[in-house]
Formats: C-alpha cells, sequence, structure tokens
C-alpha cells in the first residue's frame, strides 16, 4: 500500500538554513513538512563551527546552550606566520561565536517544530514530483517504504551535496575551482588560543586555508579546505591537514577525537535559485561566502525571506517562478553584493604566492587599521609594496 | 583493455567519512549518499573522477 502526504510547504533538509526556512512559513501560517535523512538532526557535523553573531537577531535566533565560546578576534597567520590579528570591531563583527553545531541545528529545529512544523526523521528525498516542468512534491524513502509527499511548494535545503535543485532542473553544478575539500579534527590538548579563531594561509592549504577555532578547557577544532582544482593526489586535504599539524608541536602533541569532512562550494553567487514551484536555499543555493566558507548565517538571512515568501506563495495559490521572484530579489538584495564582492578577493587571494602573502600580513601587522575592508588594506599595503597591489588595481 | 566507462566504482566504507563531498562535486549527479552509504550511479558515471579529487580522505576508487 502506498501512503501520499500532501503539505503547503514540503522543506527538504533540517539544517540550520531548513529550519529556518520551515519556521518562518509555519509562523507565517503555512502548513510545514520538513524532511531529514539522517536519524539524528544536526550529526554527524560537518563544520568547522565559528560563526559571526551579528544576524542572530535578525532571524529570531536566541543565544542559547549550543553556544562554545566567545572569541574576540581572528588571527591571521602568513606562510611564514608572521601574524595580523582582527578584531570584532574592525571586522565588522565577522567574528563571534564557536558553537557546538549540533545543538545549534537541534535547537533551531526545536524552534521550528515550536512554530508548528512537522518533523520527519530517516526521510530521504529521492527525487521529485514534477507536473510538466512543476515540481508539486517529492518521492521520498522512510524506513525502507517509499512514497510521496505532494506539496505546494517544495524548498530544496538539502546543504552543499544538494541533489534536489539538479532534480529539479536549476544548474547548481561547480567546477573544481569552486569547491574545497575539506578535513577537520577535534583534538584535544592542543594550545589554541581561546581568544581567538586562527586562520593559516598559503601554500599549507592550496586555495584554502588551515583553521583552528578553540573550544575550550585544551580542545579545537583543527581543519582544513584545499580547492579541488589544486588537489593533485587523492585524500590531500589529509595529507596537507596531517602535515600542518606535525609541523606545530602545540597540535602534533594533541590527540584526534572526531574526525569531520565535507565540501565547501566557494563560487559566485547562482544565477537562478527559484523554479516553478520550488525554491533553493542555504548552502544548496550556494550561498556559502566564498571567501570565509561560512554558510550558516546566509543560509538562515535566506531561509527567514524564504520561508516567508512561502507562505506567501501558499495563501495567493501562486507559486509560479515569477512569484519566487520576491524571495530571489529578497535575498540578493541583502547577500549578494557581499558574497560576489568576496568572490572577486577568494578568486585573487587563491592566485598569491606565500612571499606576497607574507607582504600583505607583515604590513598589515604593523599598522592599525581602524576599519577593515579590502580598501583599506591595499592602501596601506601599497603604500610599502606598491608592486603588491598592482594586481588588485580592480578593487581601488 | 577495458573502456574507461567498465571500470568498477566504489567508495571503501572503512574510509569513507561519508561527508557527501563527492555528492556535490559530481557534475552528473549520479552519487548518492544515504545516511552512512554511498552509492553510484555506474550507468550515468563517466569516470571523470572529479569525486576522487574531491574526497578528502581519499575513499574512492576506481578500477
Amino acid at each position: 500500500m502506498s501512503t501520499e502526504l500532501s503539505t503547503d510547504v514540503l522543506v527538504i533538509g533540517a539544517g540550520p538554513a531548513g529550519s529556518m526556512t520551515a519556521k518562518w512559513a509555519a509562523k507565517a501560517g503555512a502548513s510545514v513538512l520538513m524532511i531529514e535523512k539522517r536519524q539524528e538532526i544536526g550529526s554527524p557535523v560537518r563544520c568547522g563551527e565559528g560563526m559571526s553573531k551579528d544576524w542572530l537577531k535578525e532571524v529570531g535566533i536566541t543565544p542559547g546552550r549550543w553556544i562554545n565560546l566567545e572569541v574576540e578576534g581572528a588571527r591571521i597567520f602568513s606562510p611564514s606566520e608572521k601574524v595580523f590579528e582582527i578584531n570584532e570591531k574592525s571586522a565588522g563583527n565577522e567574528v563571534g561565536y564557536v558553537v557546538e553545531r549540533d545543538a545549534f541545528d537541534k535547537q533551531l529545529a526545536i524552534d521550528a517544530a515550536n512554530a508548528g512544523v512537522e518533523i520527519r526523521l530517516k526521510t530521504a528525498a529521492l527525487g521529485m514530483l514534477k507536473e510538466g516542468s512543476r515540481v508539486v512534491g517529492a518521492k521520498v524513502k522512510h524506513f525502507g517504504e517509499t512514497f510521496d509527499i505532494r506539496a505546494k511548494v517544495t524548498i530544496g535545503a538539502d546543504g552543499f551535496e544538494s541533489q534536489v535543485g539538479r532534480w529539479a532542473g536549476i544548474p547548481t553544478n561547480i567546477a573544481t575551482r569552486d569547491m574545497d575539500t575539506c578535513l577537520q579534527y577535534r583534538m584535544t590538548n592542543v594550545d589554541s588560543d581561546v581568544r581567538y579563531c586562527d586562520f593559516f594561509l598559503g601554500k599549507v592549504a592550496p586555495g584554502g586555508y588551515v583553521w583552528v577555532f578553540p573550544k575550550g578547557d585544551g580542545l579545537a577544532n583543527v581543519g582544513i579546505g584545499v580547492q579541488v582544482s589544486q588537489v593533485k593526489n587523492p585524500a590531500d586535504a589529509k595529507t596537507y591537514l596531517d602535515r600542518w599539524i606535525d609541523k606545530h608541536p602545540g597540535y602534533a602533541k594533541g590527540k584526534k577525537i572526531d574526525m569531520v569532512g565535507g565540501g565547501v562550494s566557494i563560487s559566485p553567487p547562482l544565477k537562478q535559485t527559484v523554479t516553478d514551484g520550488l525554491m533553493l536555499v542555504g548552502d544548496a543555493a550556494r550561498m556559502i561566502d566564498p571567501l570565509t566558507g561560512g554558510g550558516i548565517a546566509n543560509g538562515c538571512i535566506a531561509g527567514k525571506i524564504c520561508g516567508t515568501v512561502a507562505a506567501e506563495s501558499v495563501r495567493s495559490g501562486d507559486a509560479s517562478k515569477e512569484f519566487f521572484q520576491r524571495y530571489e530579489k529578497g535575498w540578493r538584495a541583502r547577500l549578494e553584493e557581499k558574497l560576489y564582492r568576496n568572490w572577486l578577493a577568494k578568486e585573487k587571494l587563491v592566485s598569491l604566492s606565500d612571499e606576497t602573502f607574507d607582504k600583505i600580513v607583515e604590513v598589515l601587522a604593523g599598522v592599525r587599521l581602524e576599519k577593515l575592508n579590502v580598501h583599506n588594506i591595499l592602501k596601506a599595503v601599497h603604500t610599502k609594496y606598491p608592486e603588491v597591489t598592482r594586481e588588485f588595481e580592480a578593487f581601488l | 583493455m577495458p573502456s574507461k566507462k567498465s571500470l568498477h566504482i566504489e567508495s571503501s566504507g572503512q574510509v569513507c567519512i561519508y561527508c557527501g563531498a563527492c555528492v556535490g562535486v559530481c557534475p552528473l549527479n549520479c552519487i548518492y549518499l544515504d545516511e552512512t552509504r554511498i552509492t553510484f550511479d555506474e550507468k550515468v558515471c563517466t569516470r571523470c573522477e572529479i569525486c576522487v579529487k574531491g574526497c578528502p580522505v581519499g575513499a574512492i576508487e576506481i578500477g
């Protein structure tokens, strides 16, 4: 016997973007069903667990037990390990919390449930239900049983490895140069500084960086991202990370207690995130910041807009891609300029030599920039190394 | 000499950390991650090996 469910809004994926979308759609009066293929929301963690905090209020998230610790700033280490310190003010609140991502995701799902969202675990999407090219729900599998969920609006919040967009006909494929392959160990007994999130640039992580995010009591997330187009051999991410740890006695003495992997898009924003009956949100819509690799804030900010538009769509009985332009335009107005700017900056950074990284960080370490932005950085570097800034004229 | 497409592709269950990086990078959307199991649609896969590079731990083997 085949079961068939129906709902106003079907959200595929219960990560932060999915839960946010579901919550805001339910708050606006829609019936919402959120499905998650895993057996546990938030686990296994696939995240460095560092995030900014200035956006939380905007989307209605209240700080809770998911906060691991609050950092004062970030430190950028050049290849020869000159250090440049960024505090929260100069970075425009880019740094903030180190979090327990599994607890964070669960809290957001709880918030969604409290708003009236139905949640089904162990429910994986297998493909889209379509009428012509219009998406009208998904075919799913739940504990071995396959059935259809019909929905007025379907949301693809299925993360970096999104298949929903592609099943629905939205091109979300990414080139190898637009993706970092990532690996992270949670390590204990390491010498991380709880005041800072640390970033190590240059050939130690081609096309990415090594990060150390402190979790307190000698615990830290030590991870790496390597641009896939710069991978020479299988498992290069692991090889580079292990090599970095070996060369840093404060970490080589540590013990690994957890291992996390994943892909991170470092692409420019997608040209299209909606189609008839369907919207994409979060990492599935390639909303990850291509410079920092952070995806939570953007996914949540877009999720609020997406959920609100989904409920409006249900109310007006119009789930056309034309109607969804409210979302397409809404999230772009809020996020696109920065995504594009950071993509340009990233494109430049991945091409720099270790020597150039050293020069830039050395200059920045020696000056006091009131506000940290690309323009001010370039001006400072220009005074000492004009030949370095020549490459960056497009930014000035 | 077998054609490239006739070669078998699989993710080693012992090495794989089921992170989904291969799923996201596959240009043909032919890899599926089901909790702790990776499956390839061998009929669609062209053995382009992009997933081999995208895997952070080197779990995917073709041969």
